[in-house]
């Protein structure tokens, strides 16, 4: 107090003004020119006070210097101005006298670079400390990020979207550690494939939407039910549960039974009360020996098993069975090839007259050369070329090969013999089975006449495709004869035969089997009545009519006296070749 | 950039960060070897280059004084870097402390050093993203949380256009954020320009900046006259960030060394 010479804090002062002149560039200053002069003048004082002060105390110094630094006037340049700037003019500007004041201004500067490098290079040591540190952080937020994303990613890969359930890629996944197990010796293993009974209805009938939402009410009641088991759902409504360490059959039953009395709960899905079943296909073996391609295949076989059984149910792998099934497939899966290789050929079976004994027909039967399993017949593979659609390609064939055949037995004396040829259902829904047919007559030259096609009557009435009807009564129109076979196992209903392009029917053999003499069987009586009146009634819509499956001469007899046209069977020959047929005729 | 946002970066402190050299331009010692040879070259090849480091974050405390004294109360500072001295919320919040501000910046070291900065910090965050991405930026939570955008707010694109080549289209960004902002809106854009420096020293900055992950793209007057499309740029208009409303008339002078332009514009209703 009271010293004329000495600065205010508050106005900067010449040498705080020069201070900051110095300075300013030297390195980024957060503030303006003027906070910049009003710290320096700040300063400016504690330096003054230092000058004088008695004892002199380094202290000030040191504070100074840091300050400086903290204030960011941190650069190299900014300490070597402000070394100048005070050894040039602090005591100058602000009149500072005395014996020992050059020295005393020494030391102070001595303590202001003391006290800058200390703090500059504690904020150099933290800076680099704290960017290390982030440097670090930023690094575990990335591995961290790369992890989540990793598990979140490998999470979609491996299970299902809507329902969350595990995938078929980790099913298979786990099946096959399971099949690894240490101790496979007497290891057991099941899996037990789930298909919800009729969930196209659902889906068709509520909406895709709806069928979704059950599909996962079916997936959380599955996961409660079986806990402790792996559920995957395959695609579609198919589930499939992973039974480990089994000891036998029984406990994948069990698991099987959990997961069908779990589906078969009403579930509330948005509003409707809905009652669902499930079939489900067991398979439960040793794990030594198999493979999760086996053990997936045999599943999925043996679930259709419970489904052609009728549903909710399930059905226990049979090794038996599913051999004969491979069979099957590997028997269908070969008649394009054979087709290709010629290994079919035609049989005929006479159709004889009752009248006269002339064979006023033949039917035409298909066979297999099988090159191992040597000649088949119809039933053998005629199904499943039905079940496969390749009954399109065999039955064109067959159909051709009537027709040429056919033609050359008009070389013989009397009338020639028809040829009749079946059809199945796909074939007539064919939209150019009447160029076909047209086309093969011409190519071969038979006559209309000399063809026949038999048709069921369920194939009659079949819808799905070219209308059977319209087709037939073109064909009709050309000559071409139609005949209903197998009559009497459908509806065999005679009234809509008055509309249809028919010309003859075929009376399923059993119910000649059935035609006894009335001695041995009263009730054969009956049926003899039956097929008199269809006979008749036939007659009165001028179809002819011819009897199956006639074994006997008392038989042949009894169908004469009740009018019947035709016989075919045993009785008046077996399936032959041709040229074997054509000797009996002449 | 098109990156897939479940695939982190990877932290490579081996490769030189623009954000870390220009922390070392301020004097700073946030940065690794990698940064300071990077930057050291730079400063060999262009002497000044920590002048214009300086100058610029003096321009940038001059226009966040002069928003906040115009009634500005939320910045989104887009390309923020290391956040050392002069931050935008040190003299936003100085002067209102419920000023909001979120940094943005694509590095994820400066990203993981603001957020130590800023923790404790209710009105100021930072979020990782990427300029050329200026819809995920206005939809990130962080932004939505602290920006209203039905308020004026201001955002700060400084000292980064420079590493937006013309095939990212600075112009789609800037459109995309303008979209975003209310009436009375600010944005702040400098960059570097080559309207005053020889073509040797500035094939010699493009050269160091090959290195780093965000090469050079040096732009005219005009060019980033032209980014202000839409906006009304307040006076004294796209200048040498010393001459934009300095403190003093010297500081003012020999502006153009300072190579980066800067300009202010409004969004007016």
């Amino acid at each position: 107090m009271g010293e004329p010479a000495g600065p205010r804090a508050s106005c900067p002062g010449t040498f705080a003004r020069a201070w900051a002149k110095a300075v300013s560039g030297t390195s980024y200053l957060p503030m303006t020119q003027a906070q910049l002069e009003e710290l320096l003048q700040r300063l400016t004082v504690r330096l003054a006070a230092a000058l004088r002060a008695e004892p002199f105390d380094p202290r000030i110094g040191h504070q100074v210097g840091a300050e400086l630094v903290a204030a960011h006037i941190a650069s190299a340049e900014g300490l070597g101005r402000t070394v100048e700037v005070v050894q040039l003019r602090l005591l100058r500007d602000l009149g500072l006298v005395g014996d020992d004041i050059s020295d005393r201004l020494a030391r102070l500067l001595a303590t202001i670079t003391t006290g800058y490098a200390r703090a500059l290079r504690d904020r150099t040591l933290d800076e680099q400390e704290s960017i290390r540190r982030a440097a670090m952080v930023a690094r575990a937020q990335a591995e961290r990020a790369l992890r989540d994303s990793e598990s979140r990613f490998r999470h979609q890969a491996t299970h299902d979207p809507l329902t969350d359930l595990p995938n078929r890629a980790l099913f298979t996944e786990r099946l096959a550690t399971a099949l690894t197990v240490p101790g496979r010796g007497t290891a057991r293993v099941g899996v037990c494939f789930l298909d919800l009974d009729r969930f196209k209805v659902v889906n068709d009938s509520l909406g895709h939407q709806l069928g979704d939402a059950l599909l996962v009410q079916v997936a959380q009641r599955l996961s409660r039910a079986l806990g402790e088991h792996l559920v995957a759902r395959l695609g579609g409504d198919e589930f499939v549960v992973l039974v480990e360490h089994t000891d036998g059959t029984d406990d994948v039953v069990k698991v099987a039974e959990a997961a069908l009395a779990a589906v078969a709960e009403p579930a509330l899905v948005e509003g409707h009360e809905l009652t669902v079943t499930a079939s489900a296909g067991i398979v439960e073996r040793p794990v030594a020996g198999t493979t999760p391609g086996e053990l997936m295949r045999a599943a999925d076989s043996t679930l259709h098993w419970a489904k052609a059984a009728g549903g909710a149910r399930w059905a226990l792998f049979d090794p038996a069975r599913h051999r004969t099934e491979l069979a099957r497939y590997a028997l269908s899966a070969a008649i394009p090839a054979a087709l290709d290789r010629g290994e079919f050929f035609l049989d005929y079976q006479p159709l004889t007259s009752l009248r006269d004994g002339t064979v006023v027909g033949v039917e035409a039967l298909v066979r297999w050369r099988h090159p191992e399993l040597g000649v088949l017949g119809p039933d053998s593979f005629i199904g499943l070329a039905e079940e496969t659609g390749l009954i399109v390609r065999l039955g064109g064939w067959v159909l051709a090969e009537a027709c040429r055949e056919a033609e050359s037995w008009a070389a013989g004396g009397g009338p020639a013999p028809f040829v009749s040829v079946n059809l199945a259902v796909r074939q007539v829904h064919r939209p150019d089975l009447v160029q076909e047919v047209r086309g093969l007559l011409a190519q071969t030259g038979l006559p209309p006449q000399r063809l026949q096609l038999e048709i069921t009557e369920s194939t009659m009435m079949s819808t799905g495709g070219e209308d059977p009807v319209r087709s037939l009564r073109m064909l009709n129109d050309l000559g071409v004869r139609i005949a209903i076979d197998d009559f009497g196992t459908g509806y065999s209903n005679l009234v809509y035969l008055r509309d249809l392009p028919v010309t003859e029917l075929k009376v399923a053999g059993e119910f000649v089997t059935r035609l006894r003499s009335p001695q041995a069987d009263p009730a054969s009586r009956n049926d003899e009545q039956i097929l008199a009146s269809l006979v008749s009634l036939a007659h009165a819509l001028d179809l002819t009519v011819t009897a199956e499956g006639v074994e006997t001469a008392d038989q042949a007899d009894l169908l004469r006296a009740i009018g019947c046209d035709t016989g075919q069977g045993w009785h008046f020959g077996k399936p032959a070749p041709a040229a074997r047929i054509l000797e009996q005729i002449r | 950039m098109q990156r897939p946002n479940w695939a982190p970066d990877d932290i490579d402190i081996e490769r030189p960060s623009v954000a870390r050299m220009y922390d070392y331009y301020l004097g700073g010692s946030h940065n690794f070897a990698a940064d300071r040879v990077a930057a050291r070259a730079m400063v060999e090849a262009v002497p000044d280059a920590p002048l214009m480091a300086q100058a610029n974050r003096a321009f940038l405390r001059r226009v966040v004084q002069h928003l906040v004294d115009s009634g500005i109360r939320q910045f989104l500072d887009i390309g923020s870097g290391i956040p050392t001295v002069g931050n935008v919320h040190e003299i936003a919040q100085r002067a209102d402390p419920r000023a909001r501000v979120v940094y943005v910046d694509v590095d994820p070291v400066a990203v993981a050093h603001s957020q130590e900065i800023l923790a404790g910090n209710p009105t100021a965050t930072v979020v990782q993203e990427d300029l050329r991405r200026p819809e995920a930026i206005l939809a990130h939570p962080e932004v939505t949380r602290l920006i209203d955008f039905s308020q004026p707010v201001a955002v700060m694109i400084v000292a980064v256009l420079h590493f937006i080549p013309h095939s990212d289209h600075p112009e789609d960004i800037l459109r995309t954020l303008r979209a975003a902002l209310a009436p009375g809106s600010f944005l702040v854009l400098s960059q570097a320009s080559d309207d005053t420096r020889g073509g040797a020293e500035r094939a010699e900055a493009e050269r160091v900046y090959r290195r780093t992950d965000s090469p050079l793209c040096i732009r005219s007057r005009s060019e980033l006259t032209a980014f202000f499309d839409g906006f009304t740029i307040v006076d004294p208009g796209v200048v040498w960030v010393p001459q934009w409303r300095p403190e003093t008339p010297e500081s003012a002078e020999n502006a153009e060394q300072a190579v980066f332009l800067g300009g202010v514009g409004r969004l007016d209703g």
